[in-house]
């Protein structure tokens, strides 16, 4: 028998958009949203939205949203039933997850040991195998010698991977073609795991070429409930950090929906889970899939499983972790039209996606038909240099792919954002690539684009006069305001505007 | 009023003269009639022959403007005639300086070379760390450093002096 506790007030242990979200969800269902909020946030959107926030340390994260059982005492203190963590900080932790048992706060996610049998790399992919989930073809077991890693890569056959045991971001991983670079490739992917991760214990298998990233959403319920809610393709990646995604997959059909989705649940329910969580696949040319990760959280990508759903993913965390059974629409959903998300950071793809925080002196988003924001700033605020520079998410909703692809393009014309760099250049820029266009996806397409210089960023006509008059007019202005000079008024308007008109009609006003 | 405005290699002489409610610009031999509306402080509506233009016109320091369209931005360097001539007379051409800003607000991790000391083209001088991304300021050509004005472990704003070289 499941324990049924209504919420009545949620601490959100997170900054920035997802947050935001978070309070969204519970001011839908009528909780009270507290936040915890650093130095560098007093003045952030999720604190003027929340119903309550509290400072929680200097802007450094370790020193601020990583101090668990200082967001665990100023829950107990305001009489918060349950801590949502939103995805990164605390999202992944399971002593953090402890922490909360331990103090009779409600976690708002899976199972704490869900948490813990999913963060080992090596022991997830124990657990799939045992639960017939597949896994790259290759070992679990840390490779001792050069001789058992020739021996395993034979088995395999080339061209073959070597992983670090404890890895992640690509360190200490190598790509090998033929038996004579195994040697070297294995000392040096030893070394620089050692180096990185403190364990120099590395594993092989087998090298997929150009594969796709794709996951699958699942949501379960502590009723035994357990179900898929369809893929999400996240293969555009910029150094293994999403930057699109979309629902469906262009590459997947409804009977590999199916057989993935499968898959996935029988991930889930192998390590005993909760509420909402993705299993991460790659997804190989020959339609093969294989088990990468599952996080154990709310992923920043949620949005574009909900808009092809209709379903509202993090209300239905807040009513599992009240001990509800997951709402019937939940069962047997399938996607409907396609939906797309850009991530805006404020990065500048100008100077090789430098870091851009700043005052945002402009901002309006794009709105209409099929259009949704997921914003975590507002004009006039400081984004800060002390966290990740996701500001929001764009995503966009059509009939189908070719439709969302034409409102993509329409949202991110009327997008403005002034002040800080920001990623949106980049996406016209992979509007106007026939790859992106046509599906044609992979995970190292994106940083391969980049490198070869095929995406041209859009950028002013050289020769173009408008920004030397705007310029100009602006200098004009304030050489008069420092000089005290009036203003002159005046209304002849109508004269020269006209004229204005008659230029237009013989064309381009701009040499 | 007359100008002069640069934008990378492009220079031009630009008048900008009232013209009733709005402006008459001339750059070079083209001549445009602007209909300008202040939207904010920085942020402008442009009608130039019914062709509409929002823009946001940052201040960059001295006679220094970031313009910002909707198909991108450019810095333009605006001076007055008679402060340009004087800075050719000075030979401000000649000696070659660069004074080097932060171009966003970060922490300084490292300082890599020392005052009076003299550096490459491309040197890095200064990493700067902001949004756990670390950041190496070069130099843009060989020459001497006159000048390093931060130090290990300051705080900077966008816009504050990291050094000068000569």
């Amino acid at each position: 028998m499941v324990e049924r506790r209504s919420l009545h007030k949620v601490l959100v242990a997170n900054r920035g958009e997802i947050a935001v979200r978070v309070l969204r969800a519970l001011r839908d269902l009528g909780i009270r949203g507290a936040v915890v909020y650093s130095d560098a946030d007093r003045r952030s959107l999720p604190v003027l939205l929340a119903d309550e926030a509290y400072r929680i340390g200097p802007p450094p994260s370790r020193d601020s949203y990583l101090r668990g059982e200082a967001i665990v005492a100023v829950a107990r203190e305001i009489g918060a039933d349950a801590i949502h963590p939103g995805y990164g900080f605390l999202a992944e932790n399971a002593t953090f997850a402890a922490a909360c048992r331990d103090a009779g706060i409600e976690l708002i996610g899976p199972p704490v040991e869900a948490i813990a049998a999913m963060g080992s790399k090596i022991e997830s992919r124990r657990l799939m195998r045992a639960a017939g989930v597949p896994v790259v073809p290759g070992g679990c077991d840390p490779l001792a010698t050069i001789e058992a890693a020739q021996a395993a890569a034979a088995e395999l056959g080339y061209p073959v991977m070597l992983k670090a045991a404890a890895g992640g971001g690509g360190k200490g991983m190598r790509l090998v073609a033929t038996r004579e670079e195994l040697a070297s490739a294995f000392r040096a992917a030893r070394s620089e795991a050692a180096a990185s991760f403190g364990d120099d214990a590395v594993y092989l298998e087998t090298f997929l070429s150009r594969p796709r990233h794709v996951e699958i959403q699942v949501m379960g319920d502590r009723h035994g409930h357990l179900v898929s809610l369809g893929e999400r393709e996240c293969s555009l990646q910029r150094r293994h950090q999403k930057v699109v995604e979309e629902a469906p997959s262009p590459a997947v059909t409804p009977e590999l929906r199916r057989r993935m989705g499968e898959a996935a649940v029988a991930a889930a329910r192998a390590v005993g889970y909760y509420s909402a969580g993705t299993v991460e696949f790659l997804l190989a040319a020959d339609g093969a899939f294989y088990f990468l990760e599952m996080n154990t959280r709310l992923q920043v990508e949620h949005p574009v499983t909900e808009m092809v759903t209709g379903l509202d993913l993090v209300r239905a965390q807040l009513l599992v972790a009240q001990g509800e059974p997951l709402p019937e629409a939940f069962t047997g959903a399938v996607p409907r039209g396609h939906a797309i998300e850009v991530r805006l950071y404020a990065e500048d793809p100008y100077r090789g996606f430098a870091p851009s925080p700043g005052r945002i002196e402009l901002l309006r988003w794009p709105e209409g038909p099929g259009v949704r924001n997921d914003c975590g700033v507002y004009e006039g605020v400081e984004v800060p240099v002390d966290y990740d520079p996701l500001l929001g998410k764009l995503i966009v909703w059509g009939e189908d792919r070719g439709r969302a692809l034409a409102r993509l393009g329409r949202a991110l014309e009327e997008l403005r954002i002034e002040g800080i760099r920001t990623t949106a250049p980049l996406f016209q820029a992979l509007l106007a690539d026939a790859d992106f266009r046509a599906g044609q996806l992979d995970i190292d397409m994106l940083d391969r684009k980049l490198a070869a210089g095929e995406l041209a960023l859009p950028a002013p006509p050289p020769g173009r006069d408008l920004p030397l008059v705007a310029a100009a007019l602006a200098h004009f202005e304030r050489c008069q305001r420092v000089a005290g000079a009036p203003g002159e008024g005046g209304g002849r308007r109508s004269r020269w505007s006209e004229s204005g008109r008659q230029d237009a009609l013989r064309g381009g006003v701009w040499s | 009023m007359e100008l002069i405005v640069t934008v990378g290699e492009r220079q031009e002489r630009v008048r900008v003269e009232r013209d009733g409610a709005g402006w008459t610009v001339r750059v070079g031999a083209a001549a445009y009639r602007v209909d300008q509306q202040a939207l904010g402080p920085h942020h402008r509506s442009l009608l130039v022959a019914g062709e509409q233009h929002e823009v946001v016109v940052l201040p960059r320091g001295e006679g220094r403007y970031w313009v910002s369209s909707r198909r991108g931005g450019a810095l333009v360097a605006v001076t007055d005639v008679l402060s340009h001539l004087a800075a050719v007379a000075a030979g401000g051409a000649a000696r070659r300086s660069q004074r080097v800003t932060a171009y966003m607000p970060g922490r300084v991790v490292a300082v890599l070379a020392a005052e009076g000391e003299e550096v490459a083209a491309g040197q890095g001088i200064v990493v700067l760390e902001a949004m756990k991304m670390e950041n190496e300021i070069r130099t843009e050509h060989a020459g001497v450093l006159r000048k390093i004005a931060v130090t290990e472990g300051q705080a900077v704003e966008g816009g504050d002096l990291l050094f000068e070289l000569e």
